[in-house]
């Protein structure tokens, strides 16, 4: 049985700084080579200080080293999902898939931007599902930088079945 | 990446440049070590099949994404943004299959005094089926407004 959660009961708050090499990374990792990823001069040209972060990789911003002994069998971590924070004590099921995500994204980040994401779990409701029961969780994620200036929100749910 | 597309270009009913491609094992490698995603169900061919009941490892869904992101964008051209993008995970996808990404201009208007048009998208497999469904927001620039 899955249990009530109640606002604000299950938050993480992680800080990160952009770095052009981690979302160059990302970006050729996704065949995603718009030059404003990776040409700083082009940047510039069009209004940057610097190259430009792409959206996507915003929830990566705050990533964290990934410990060995914090991984469950399936290679997930203890206590965390990619969308936030998952308490094992919550006892759901043991196959996981993400559900849909809904962003915002309201200014470019540039690398040296230090980003606070605060993620918090908002819903937890068990379903039925075509192939049997099925636990839904969703997350809300705020994203400001240092100086508190909002740049994305995201709404993000995974599926547990 | 397409040239430049202007706010005042677009209309209501223009489809996005589509995207047909394909996910290779490799690409999922890297795209796994650049997101710090341990999850055996995008590696471990045996996990995946035995263990899950998978036919194949299975690609991110956060690669999709940023797939279907990059198509966006690489649309609207370089000085295009993603402002908003909302999506739902139907099925699975696998290595190899050839993955198409549409989208078709649904609206357009200024919001807070940047230019932006809405784009209904599709993920779907090459036989048609439906894999992420959604929609997006994309700011533009205006002809004779420089960055």
């Amino acid at each position: 049985m899955t249990r009530h959660v109640k606002p604000g009961e299950i938050v993480e708050v992680l800080t990160g700084e952009v770095m052009a090499r981690d979302f160059q990374r990302w970006a050729a990792a996704v065949g995603d080579l718009n030059p404003l990823y990776f040409d700083a001069e082009f940047a510039r040209a069009n209004g940057h200080r610097d190259v430009v972060m792409p959206p996507m990789f915003l929830p990566c911003v705050t990533s964290q080293p990934t410990f060995l002994d914090a991984l469950r069998p399936d290679g997930t971590r203890k206590g965390r999902v990619a969308m936030g924070p998952l308490p094992e004590d919550l006892d759901l099921p043991p196959r996981r898939m993400g559900g849909g995500d809904r962003r915002w994204f309201y200014r470019c980040v540039h690398p040296g931007d230090v980003i606070t994401s605060r993620r918090e779990i908002t819903g937890i409701e068990e379903k039925a599902g075509k192939s049997g029961p099925l636990v839904v969780v969703t997350w809300e994620t705020i994203d400001r930088t240092g100086d508190g200036d909002l740049v994305g929100r995201c709404v993000s749910s995974m599926i547990a079945r | 990446m397409t040239d430049q597309v202007y706010y005042e270009d677009v209309s209501v009913g223009d489809q996005i440049t589509p995207a047909r491609l394909g996910v290779s094992r490799a690409q999922m490698f890297l795209f796994g070590a650049a997101t710090n995603n341990a999850h055996r169900i995008h590696y471990d061919y045996k996990w995946a099949t035995e263990r899950e009941g998978y036919p194949d490892i299975l690609v991110h869904g956060p690669l999709q994404a940023a797939l279907m992101a990059r198509a966006l964008t690489d649309w609207g051209g370089p000085r295009s943004r993603l402002a908003r993008i909302d999506l739902q995970n139907r099925a699975f996808a696998v290595p190899d299959e050839e993955l198409v990404f549409t989208g078709v201009v649904t609206g357009k208007r200024i919001e807070d005094g940047e230019a932006v048009v809405d784009v209904a998208f599709r993920e779907e497999r090459d036989n048609g089926e439906l894999l992420m469904p959604g929609s997006a927001t994309v700011a533009l620039p205006r002809r004779g407004v420089t960055a």
